[in-house]
């Protein structure tokens, strides 16, 4: 893969990046993905320090390289700028706080109950708010008293382990799942399951992706050195690995080689084995889902894209199979970002910045009134149930529902009162 | 499966998915980019298919699409962009004659409202309008140059409330402000000392992207006179705002659209090279297949790498590499100066009256795939002032000839 | 009638006669330079940026090559705000004949140029996109030299110092009188500005051959084209030589935001032929692939040439201009039957304009009777305190004036505010974008003004609400276009259609 940094010569400036972007629409300061991209590239010099931070506006969305017609991965170089700068002036206490969500998990978890209360109290996130410079504003999940794995000690496996007549999966459950959100990684496997897989989960640590979007490059390496390896045994052996978080598999599909360099053949390996589970199922394997009689779900949905979905360039697979469901009332999101972009929005000098990205999407989850807000990443999941009351739920969950599995979740008790 | 795979987001593809999606057809739109709608007037420019369609040479792209898509095509825009929000008007027999953001005059046969409402008339006195501080737009050039064509011109400057000093504007940051805070009508009571003896003003297109409509009637009514706007330099909302409406449209519709993913074609083995199998294209999540009942070329010509020039001669179209006749010197592609014609211009995709890339003798290389808009060659856009209106037709013919 | 006096009248405001000027202002002589276009349009526009270190020269012409290294460190204390210290390579890519590189770095001790060998790899670290099979690296001297704020700097200097440089002033007469030379220069057509000089410093360049023949005394001059080719960003950081004997193509030279790759040598006939063909181009990428083996890959900006004037000694008539010494030559042509006090100083490399500035200057202070020594070699040009030019620089400056005052970009590929425009013409007020461009890079980033013409034009407009700027946003479009016309292929035919798209289609742009 040709460096980045070279490819910024393909530029032609005309700007179709700067209108799709965002941020830069809604942002005075901002001066666009172009601006601080390719444009600025040609002034960036190895030796010196860069002076400029105004790319670290860029919330890394990756709209911009989306929508090039000339094949300029504008985001890659923001994001390359950003840990060059990064590099050169150090990285504030916050910043290595939010990009190491396994660490806080693994942290707070044992003191979750007074984690979760800490919060949800106004004092300490006005403290936190000042010392350390995460918002006040930022909705923040909830830690969850178990960890995922912890509670699937028979799937724990380093290997695939064939089992008579049923094919075999790996689930990459990410951060999210495994700290803060594990019934929706219990949900993941039931579905699965019922779909006639067996899965197994292999030993893994962060996918590295908040490092990444901070500016830690050497941090992110480490964690995806430790990935690659540890997947290598099911990417050999051909089993796919699915994500239910599209920044995670976003991250070892594509960001461990484009942008973290790591270029090794395992690594290869490892981005053809990965999938978006809704990727998997209307894609790689759909014999399943189509050999499937599925049960009405009468529920009015908003179905929103996380950037990182779109930037995986696969369209948007859960939709396309929400949309087969029978009952549902489909309403498809019209914002390119919900504004959080993975840790972006948390921090009090991005916050209101972020807030202004998801205006748009929050007017539209307040006038088309849907009983749940449906998207694929979680760091979109509680920002916009944060901002706009409505529950927001992964897809999955929606699926589960019309496999006729049992709500635990209570979805189809959010329908809105007639 | 997909019955149709358009490949391309500009003008050509958007419509071909629209199209296909109205037939009933289960449509993918994959493209790379975005296409060139950010830096088009959003205008629909047909040359003279209406008055004078004698004047196209043979292997023309009207003349292989046929005439007699001119009328259906036209009114399927019309109603695409009816539903869409848009009101186009004009018609194809006699232009319209818009001033451009250089005084210059643009001559079309369909433009939005907010366009049309600046068609030049030799006796009636206009205002042209700039905002203050706004780069991409400049009313001094505006009045030099219609004064010169002869038009009675005058100038007034606006201005534009950017909260604490920032960064240059661009059309869309102005346009997105406005989409954010029009029913405010703070603009109009800013705006309103500066137009107060006039009757028409021509403002650069910045009213809005997603409420221009509503922007427009509401700032006619706020400072009653009649506004239009001319299109500023890229990006140029006029286009953005007819791209926007497509989209919309072809999601609405039922299309998928797949954007990121560089496509090449996917070719069968087995049936002995008759039919292709659809697209495989190389996405950031890797190499991903796309199949396809059929294949809808509209990549576009030279600008958003449609077709490519290698150093050595060479033109290429992307896709499926098919052939582009081209003279092997590079100094033959092109003309003495910059703005005039350029043989360039007329390169592009050879293609059979049923839209289908073919060989020299005719022949259609694939049964199944079919190509549009900027692609196809033969035809001298710019002095025809026939861009958007090529584009129009053979997708309109392209997408029947690939569904029937 | 517009007349005036001086001691020395200096014709060519290049880098040789701004030079000569200011060492005379320096020796407290009157001085006047005629230059018939904007500052930098000549041949010292043209060049491809390289502050030798000497050693390209040390076997094929090692007087140019000890010359070189001296003036280097002279010049990098004068004037070093103009002056980028790149450093720079040698390398040898696999094929080339093993023994040069020896029998080079031998002559480099000999001349007193300073090079050293480094490891392949060391050089591989500094600059990735070089070949991996180089098998020998060495480092030198070399540095980019941006010659459009040497130029400027002389010209302010040589205004400050009581000295008078005429831009747009063509020579049209020269005549020997017993007191001195009148000369009559015209001013953009017909009005004729009268010049009496005791004595005449021919430095036209490219075209002093046609100013000799104006004073009667004809000059027997070898013109060559060089073509360069500047890629859309910089590839690398430090100059990349091959190391090989002097040839077409074999240098990379990183100025400013752009690489330039250099250089070929056509003889031609007139001053004016500053063609592309397309073989030069061909040729320019091949050669640089074996230095940069991706350079295909990289988008190539524009070409453009100048032509070197090189002078035929008597005893070499039919020589190659190639196997022309480029040492420079000061001609008294009192000597060869010529007017007296009348010199020409021709040839040479920009890296030595001071030392031949020098040498004329001694000769035209002993005919004026003067005898102050030179002081160009400690008299600073740059503002102080004296600092290296920084790629960065332009970046930097804007984003110091804070987040509240990044406005009034009006070309963006280069960082050029309308603040920078307005300045520029309020010191020389032009209704030329094109001089424009040269003063502030306006225009010159990849897409070659396809914004900041309109934006320039408007700016222009608002300035001079009489004047119709439609023809200078014509031709300032026509000029940029003249630089792309070899390379339209690839991501350039892109930008071109662009362009295109956006004045003929968006703004229906055309001559009326």
């Amino acid at each position: 893969m040709k460096a980045v940094s070279s490819l910024a010569d393909l530029c032609v400036k005309c700007n179709i990046c700067t209108a799709a972007c965002p941020v830069a629409v809604v942002s005075d300061e901002f001066l666009g993905p172009k601006a601080v991209g390719p444009q600025a590239e040609r002034f960036r010099h190895p030796q010196w320090a860069a002076t400029d931070p105004s790319v670290t506006l860029c919330s890394g969305c990756g709209v911009c390289s989306r929508v090039c017609p000339h094949g300029v991965p504008v985001a890659e170089l923001n994001i390359q700028a950003k840990a060059q700068l990064a590099s050169q002036r150090g990285v504030p206490l916050r910043d290595r706080l939010v990009a190491r969500p396994a660490m806080l998990g693994a942290l707070a978890q044992p003191l979750a109950p007074l984690a979760n209360a800490a919060l949800r109290a106004r004092p300490a996130r006005a403290l936190a708010h000042v010392f350390l410079g995460l918002s006040r504003s930022a909705p923040m999940p909830q830690f969850s008293a178990r960890t995922f794995r912890s509670l699937q000690p028979a799937r724990r496996s380093e290997s695939p382990k064939p089992v008579e007549g049923r094919p075999q999966l790996a689930y990459f459950h990410g951060c999210s799942v495994n700290y803060y959100e594990p019934a929706l990684g219990r949900l993941t496997l039931r579905v699965l399951d019922r779909l006639g897989y067996d899965v197994w989960l292999p030993p893994q640590g962060c996918c590295g992706l908040p490092l990444q979007s901070n500016g830690q490059f050497a941090a992110a390496r480490r964690y995806a050195r430790t990935n690659v390896r540890t997947l290598a045994p099911f990417a050999a052996a051909g089993v796919p690995i699915l994500g239910t978080s599209t920044s995670c598999t976003l991250a070892l599909k594509h960001d461990y080689r484009a942008i973290l360099g790591l270029e090794t053949e395992q690594a290869d390996l490892l981005a053809g084995a990965v999938y978006d589970i809704f990727e998997f199922l209307r894609d790689a394997d759909p014999s399943p889902l189509e050999a499937t009689t599925f049960h009405p779900v009468p529920l009015h949905l908003l179905y929103h894209a996380p950037c990182q979905l779109n930037a995986h360039g696969i369209g948007q697979p859960a939709y396309d199979v929400l949309r087969r469901i029978p009952g549902l009332s489909l309403t498809l999101s019209e914002s390119e970002c919900c504004g959080v972009a993975g840790t972006y929005g948390l921090k009090r000098e991005r916050y209101s910045l972020a807030y202004a990205v998801g205006g748009r999407l929050f007017d539209q989850v307040s006038q088309v009134q849907p009983d749940l807000v449906v998207t694929d990443s979680e760091t979109c999941r509680w920002w916009v149930e944060g901002h706009t009351g409505v529950r927001a739920c992964h897809p999955i969950e929606i699926l589960a529902l019309a496999l006729g599995l049992q709500d635990e979740n209570g979805l189809l008790g959010k329908k809105a009162a007639a | 499966m997909n019955d149709l795979v358009v490949v391309g987001a500009g003008l050509a593809g958007l419509l071909a998915a629209n199209f296909a999606a109205r037939r009933g057809a289960s449509v993918t739109l994959v493209a790379q980019g975005r296409g060139g709608l950010a830096l088009s007037h959003g205008c629909l420019g047909l040359g003279s298919v209406a008055h004078n369609p004698g004047a196209f040479p043979e292997r023309h792209p009207y003349r292989l699409a046929g005439f007699d898509k001119v009328h259906p095509a036209v009114a399927g825009f019309q109603q695409l962009s009816q539903a869409a929000g848009l009101e186009f008007l004009g018609d194809p027999e006699t232009p319209l004659q818009l001033p451009t953001a250089s005084g210059a005059v643009l001559s079309v046969h369909f433009a939005p409202r907010s366009l049309a409402q600046g068609s030049l008339s030799a006796s009636e006195k206009i205002c042209i309008a700039g905002i203050e501080g706004f780069r991409d737009f400049d009313s001094g050039l505006v009045v030099r140059g219609l004064r010169r064509r002869g038009y009675r011109v005058d100038a007034t400057g606006l201005s534009f409330p950017s909260g604490r000093p920032g960064r240059d504007l661009y059309s869309t940051d102005i346009a997105s402000a406005l989409d954010q805070d029009w029913q405010s009508r703070e603009i109009a009571r800013l705006w309103a000392p500066r137009l107060n003896k006039v009757d028409r003003v021509g403002i650069p297109a910045v009213l809005g992207l997603a409420h221009s409509v509503d922007i427009l009637t509401s700032l006619q009514s706020e400072l009653g006179l009649k506004l239009f706007e001319i299109p500023t330099l890229p990006p140029s909302l006029p286009g953005l705002r007819l791209e926007r409406a497509l989209r919309r449209a072809a999601l609405a519709a039922g299309c998928r659209v797949l954007e990121g993913p560089m496509a090449t074609g996917r070719l069968d083995g087995t049936s002995g090279g008759v039919r292709a199998l659809g697209l495989s294209t190389w996405t950031p999540a890797g190499p991903r297949v796309v199949d396809a009942g059929a294949v809808v070329l509209a990549t576009g010509g030279a600008l958003n790498g449609g077709w490519r020039a290698t150093r050595s001669g060479r033109i290429h179209e992307s896709v499926f590499d098919f052939p582009i006749s081209a003279p092997e010197d590079r100094e033959a592609w092109i003309g003495e100066r910059l703005i005039g014609p350029h043989p360039y211009d007329r390169f592009g995709l050879t293609v059979n009256s049923r839209m289908q890339p073919c060989g020299s003798d005719g022949q259609p290389f694939f049964a199944n795939v079919f190509a549009c808009g900027g692609l196809l060659g033969g035809a001298d856009r710019r002095t025809e002032g026939s861009r958007e209106g090529i584009d129009l037709v053979t997708a309109y013919a392209a997408v029947e000839a690939a569904l029937s | 009638m517009s007349q005036r006096s001086t001691q020395l009248l200096v014709v060519g405001g290049g880098a040789t006669g701004l030079g000569v000027a200011w060492d005379a202002c320096l020796r407290g002589l009157d001085v006047v330079v005629l230059e018939q276009g904007d500052l930098a349009q000549g041949t010292s526009g043209r060049y491809h940026g390289l502050l030798h270190s000497g050693a390209r020269y040390v076997l094929s012409d090692p007087p140019s090559a000890s010359a070189c290294a001296l003036e280097n460190v002279i010049l990098r204390r004068v004037v070093p705000h103009a002056i980028e210290d790149t450093g720079g390579f040698f390398v040898c890519p696999p094929g080339d004949p093993g023994e040069f590189p020896d029998l080079w770095l031998d002559a480099c001790r000999h001349q007193g140029v300073r090079a050293e060998e480094i490891t392949p790899a060391n050089a591989l670290e500094t600059e990735p996109l070089l070949s991996p099979q180089i098998t020998r690296a060495f480092r030198v001297h070399d540095a980019a030299l941006d010659s459009f704020d040497l130029l400027h700097a002389l010209a302010a200097a040589i205004s400050a110092a009581g000295g008078s440089v005429l831009l747009h002033h063509r020579l049209v007469r020269l005549t020997a009188r017993p007191d001195g030379f009148l000369a009559a220069a015209s001013e953009s057509g017909d009005r004729l500005q009268y010049i009496h000089a005791q004595v005449v410093v021919n430095a036209g360049g490219s075209y002093a051959g046609k100013v000799a023949a104006l004073a009667g005394s004809p000059l027997p001059l070898a013109l060559g084209r060089g073509a360069m080719i500047a890629m859309a960003t910089r590839l690398v950081n430090t100059v990349v030589n091959r190391c090989q004997p002097p040839s077409d193509g074999d240098i990379i030279v990183p100025i400013g935001t752009v690489a330039v790759l250099g250089t070929t040598d056509t003889p031609v006939d007139s001053p004016d032929d500053v063609r592309i063909e397309p073989w030069e181009v061909d040729l320019l990428l091949r050669e640089a692939a074996a230095l940069i083996p991706s350079i295909e890959d990289h988008r190539v900006l524009r070409a453009w040439a100048g032509v070197r004037p090189l002078y035929r000694p008597p005893e070499a008539p039919e020589s190659e201009t190639r196997n022309l010494p480029r040492t420079h030559a000061l001609i008294d042509h009192a000597t060869s039957g010529g007017p007296a006090r009348l010199f020409t100083i021709i040839g040479g490399k920009l890296t030595t304009f001071r030392l031949m500035a020098e040498e004329t200057v001694d000769l035209v202070a002993a005919q004026l009777g003067s005898s102050v020594p030179c002081r160009t070699a400690d008299t600073p040009l740059s503002p102080p305190p004296p600092r290296y030019h920084r790629l960065p620089y332009r970046l930097e400056k804007l984003s110091a004036s804070g987040a509240a005052n990044r406005q009034g970009v009006i070309c963006e590929c280069e960082l050029v505010t309308a603040e920078a425009i307005h300045s520029a013409l309020d010191a020389s007020p032009t209704t030329d974008l094109d001089d424009l461009r040269r003063d502030l890079r306006l225009g010159m980033g990849p897409c070659q003004a396809a914004f900041c013409a309109y934006r320039s034009a408007g700016l222009l407009g608002g300035r001079e609400p009489g004047v119709d700027t439609n023809p200078g946003l014509l031709s300032f479009l026509e000029e940029r276009w003249r630089g792309l016309r070899p390379l339209v292929w690839g991501h350039t035919l892109r930008q071109v259609e662009l362009n295109r798209r956006v004045y003929q289609d968006l703004l229906a742009l055309d001559d009326r």
